[in-house]
């Protein structure tokens, strides 16, 4: 369930994102650390906590990489889950300076 | 349903649930440290706090609650269940049962007792609890307040318990009440399935709710496991749910998370936490393939937009993420289900219902018999349909009787207390080991096996087991054992009772029994024959109590128990070693499988399970044996031949074995006979009539049934007659009996 191939600096999150999908998006994160990337989210019908973890910590990392991390498009169900536990639009974002 | 019945139906369950909460805490005893023990005794204290909160019964409350807290501590891991503490635990259960009791029938539980393990139990909630890895967590402190405040009434927060189809106005709902709920999941949560974020869905279907998520455990990026937790939340909830119902959306993740739900203070939420409102419309995440593509105008901001007002909240479906969860939480509660289905029945319709099956067997008997006398071909088509009718009655009578079938672990666990009790007062440090608990038995035989088996138990701690100091001096572990078993076999249940104690004293018991004219003084008696004189009535004396090192007190009363079942006791000792007394009982006192012979014009009935096979000796296989003794050959090893009727005395002289049949018996312990009757009549099921409850124990008779023609044939108690040909303990066993 590995996002599908797109553009640099471009996540697209799988539509599941679960206990199983938490390795992988790390390791997505991870290979595009210092640039800067936006997260589509719009495919996304089921997210847990753990992806949600990880998100946060990206959105910190690139924070204090002084790069931009941007949620760009978001489904229902991701901003509903997101709401639900807790993770305010802030804490998915980071800023280029 | 009025009140009083609810409240029987309330008392029934906390018998139940203080079987559990014994059963649990013996458990925990034993070393297990699986949270769903810790759960299900916190659960079984919770509920009877609940049920006796509902009716008001403050004392019981009061206890509960102090109880309850402190296996909250146990629960979660604030106090780790030490032998020490669970003794202080088990002597709580016993408590609380008592306070069950004295609520249920009246009276009053001693107040030095309860009171002395309210402190007890506080001052384990309080400093035995460990401060250190969840010194954060603000529970100690609540416990310690809890625990602390006073045991009466105005000390309790009402427990809200409703039953189905009652009103809502007899037990009115806490309305509207905030409760605050933190909740920190563990790694395990994740990896066994369950979603964090579905617990919260779930529990924001309880009210209204907020919630503020504290990421401040989350590492750098680079530094994460993905698939560990470190999120936490605090929750704020408004509802007019129970805090039971707060609970249970967390009931199978419970283990893996830090989980506190406490009622909010009127208006203060103690943290200032900004907390964000979570709206009530969360069906995007209940159905899977929803997923329409929503751009968001502006990045992310949506995400924490304000909740819309709260529509369409109503049944939905699991969501596939919960998948793993919900299959173990479907799984036990399909296993709940199952236990579920059960009804209660007043035990008197049972018994109606088994004595009437008992007499349709009878009646079915006879009228066979009739039908089968006027109907000599046997083709005749009232004959037909009279057998279908004696398998019908065969089903109808096995069906009865597993309704009646109960297993032996309520009077096991009862024993456990008695070994504490007991052991407490006589200052000995003993375990007890029960096994084979889920053996079946009529609740008859499990009613009337717990008084004697009580008598055995305190025999075995006051007299079996040696003190501390002894058994040290001894080379043995100083806790003594004692091991309660039950199994099947052969038809009947065999109860075994088993000390690691000093055996009995046997120099002791033969000059008991000498000084008591039980036995001359030049006897000469086996070991065991010297174990079985504590059986005698002449054992019951006061000295015998603190003299004999082993055993004496009461055993002939705990011997007429048995034998008034239909069963038997017998004792083996080894010095220095320990004492097992094994009783055998019948299955059933109802019912049983027999052979109908016939013995000097006599008919008896041989009960069919200790039958081996049966045979027609011929002359060369019988060889005469000392000067009564005879032996048949079979299959090239020879067993003793015994004559029934000359050993009931129903003849004079032994019979000619050629004329008869052999049976060939297994009796309790073990040894073959062959016990020669004249004819065999037939197979049937016999109704069992106790002939002591009827006329008088009978030496060699086990009870009595109805014959299909109306007479009453005796049942043979295979195992006296078996001993009684061996001639050692027949004497001891058959004229104690007929003294008895």
């Amino acid at each position: 369930m590995a996002p599908k191939k797109a553009a640099p600096g471009s996540l697209k999150l799988s539509s599941v994102l679960d206990l199983n999908e938490a390795s992988a998006l790390h390791g997505k994160l991870m290979a595009m650390r210092g640039s800067n990337v936006t997260i589509d989210a719009s495919q996304v019908e089921r997210i847990g906590v753990q992806c949600g973890q990880v998100l946060v910590a990206g959105a910190k990392a690139w924070q204090s990489d002084k790069k931009s991390f941007l949620v760009e498009k978001a489904s229902d169900a991701f901003e509903k889950t997101m709401q639900l536990i807790g993770i305010d639009g802030a804490n998915l974002v980071a800023k280029e300076i | 349903m009025d009140m009083n019945e609810i409240k029987e139906i309330f008392f029934q369950e906390c018998e139940e649930q203080l079987a559990e909460l014994e059963s649990g805490l013996l458990k925990l005893n034993d070393g297990d440290r699986d949270p769903e023990t810790v759960n299900a005794v916190f659960r079984a204290v919770h509920s009877i706090k609940g049920g006796a909160g509902a009716f008001g019964l403050d004392d019981l409350v009061s206890f509960a609650h102090v109880f309850e807290t402190t296996l909250d501590c146990v629960r979660s891991n604030k106090l780790e269940p030490s032998q020490d503490v669970l003794k202080v635990m088990l002597k709580s259960a016993d408590v609380l049962a008592d306070l069950v009791s004295a609520s249920r029938d009246g009276g009053s539980v001693e107040e030095s007792r309860t009171r002395t393990l309210v402190k007890e139990l506080e001052a384990l909630a309080n400093g035995e609890a460990p401060p250190a890895a969840h010194a954060e967590a603000p529970k100690p402190a609540a416990a310690k307040a809890e625990a602390a405040k006073p045991t009466d009434d105005s000390g309790f927060e009402p427990v809200p318990f409703t039953f189905e189809g009652f009103g809502d106005d007899e037990e009115p709902a806490v309305q509207g009440s905030t409760y605050e709920i933190s909740f920190k999941p563990r790694r395990e949560l994740y990896s066994k399935g369950n979603e964090a974020a579905l617990l919260l869905r779930d529990l924001s279907r309880l009210g209204e709710m907020s919630i503020n998520c504290d990421m401040d455990a989350l590492p750098d990026l680079d530094k994460m496991d993905p698939e560990d937790s470190y999120f936490s939340w605090k929750v704020s909830i408004k509802t007019s749910k129970s805090e039971d119902d707060i609970r249970s959306v967390f009931e199978f993740a419970e283990w893996d998370c830090d989980l506190e739900v406490k009622l909010a203070a009127a208006d203060a939420r103690d943290e200032e936490l900004p907390m964000v409102p979570v709206p009530f419309d969360l069906s995007a995440l209940d159905e899977t393939p929803i997923a329409e593509e929503k751009p968001a105008s502006a990045p992310v901001a949506a995400v924490s937009k304000p909740a819309s007002a709260a529509p369409a909240r109503a049944e939905k479906k699991e969501s596939p993420a919960a998948a793993a969860a919900a299959a173990a939480q479907n799984n036990a509660a399909a296993a709940a289900a199952a236990a579920g289905q059960t009804i209660r029945v007043d035990l008197d319709r049972v018994d109606r219902l088994i004595n009437l099956v008992g007499e349709l067997v009878i009646n079915q008997a006879m009228l066979s018999q009739s039908v089968v006398e006027n109907d000599a071909t046997g083709t005749s088509a009232v004959n037909m349909g009279l057998e279908e009718l004696q398998q019908l009655t065969r089903e109808i009578q096995d069906s009865v009787m597993a309704i009646r079938a109960q297993p032996v672990k309520p009077v096991f666990q009862r024993m456990s207390r008695i070994v504490r009790e007991v052991a407490d007062m006589v200052g000995k440090s003993i375990r007890l080991v029960t096994e084979g608990e889920n053996t079946e038995v009529d609740k008859t035989v499990i009613d009337k096996i717990a008084e004697p088996l009580t008598h055995m138990i305190r025999n075995a701690v006051d007299h079996g087991i040696e003190s501390p100091e002894k058994r040290e001096a001894a080379g043995k572990d100083p806790e003594g054992t004692i091991k309660l078993t039950a199994k099947h076999r052969s038809g009947r249940i065999l109860i075994e009772l088993q000390d690691d104690g000093g055996g009995i004293n046997r120099e002791r018991v033969r000059q008991k029994a000498i000084d008591n004219d039980l036995i001359s003084p030049d006897a000469n008696l086996s070991d065991e024959e010297i174990d079985n004189l504590i059986f005698a009535p002449g054992f019951s004396t006061a000295d015998a109590i603190s003299d004999i090192s082993g055993r004496g007190v009461g055993m002939d009363v705990v011997k007429r128990s048995i034998q008034a079942l239909g069963g038997r006791i017998s004792i083996s000792s080894r010095p220095g070693l320990g004492s097992t007394f094994t009783m055998s009982l019948p299955l059933t006192l109802a019912v049983l499988d027999g052979m109908v012979v016939t013995v000097a014009g006599q008919t008896l009935v041989v009960p069919l399970t200790a039958i081996v096979e049966t045979l027609q000796p011929e002359a060369s296989a019988i060889h005469s044996f000392g000067a009564t003794q005879r032996l048949i050959s079979i299959r090239n090893s020879f067993c003793p031949l015994v004559d029934v009727g000359r050993i009931l005395n129903f003849r004079a002289t032994q019979a000619n074995p050629v004329e008869g049949v052999a049976l060939l018996v297994e009796s309790e312990g073990g040894g073959q006979r062959a016990l020669m009757v004249d004819a065999i009549q037939g197979q049937r099921q016999v109704v069992i009539k106790s002939l002591e409850a009827n006329y008088t124990h009978v030496p060699g008779i086990a009870a009595a049934t109805i014959l299909g023609d109306g007479r009453v044939a005796l049942i043979l108690d295979v195992d006296a007659v078996v001993a009684a040909s061996r001639g050692q303990s027949m004497k001891p066993e058959m004229s104690l009996a007929a003294t008895g």
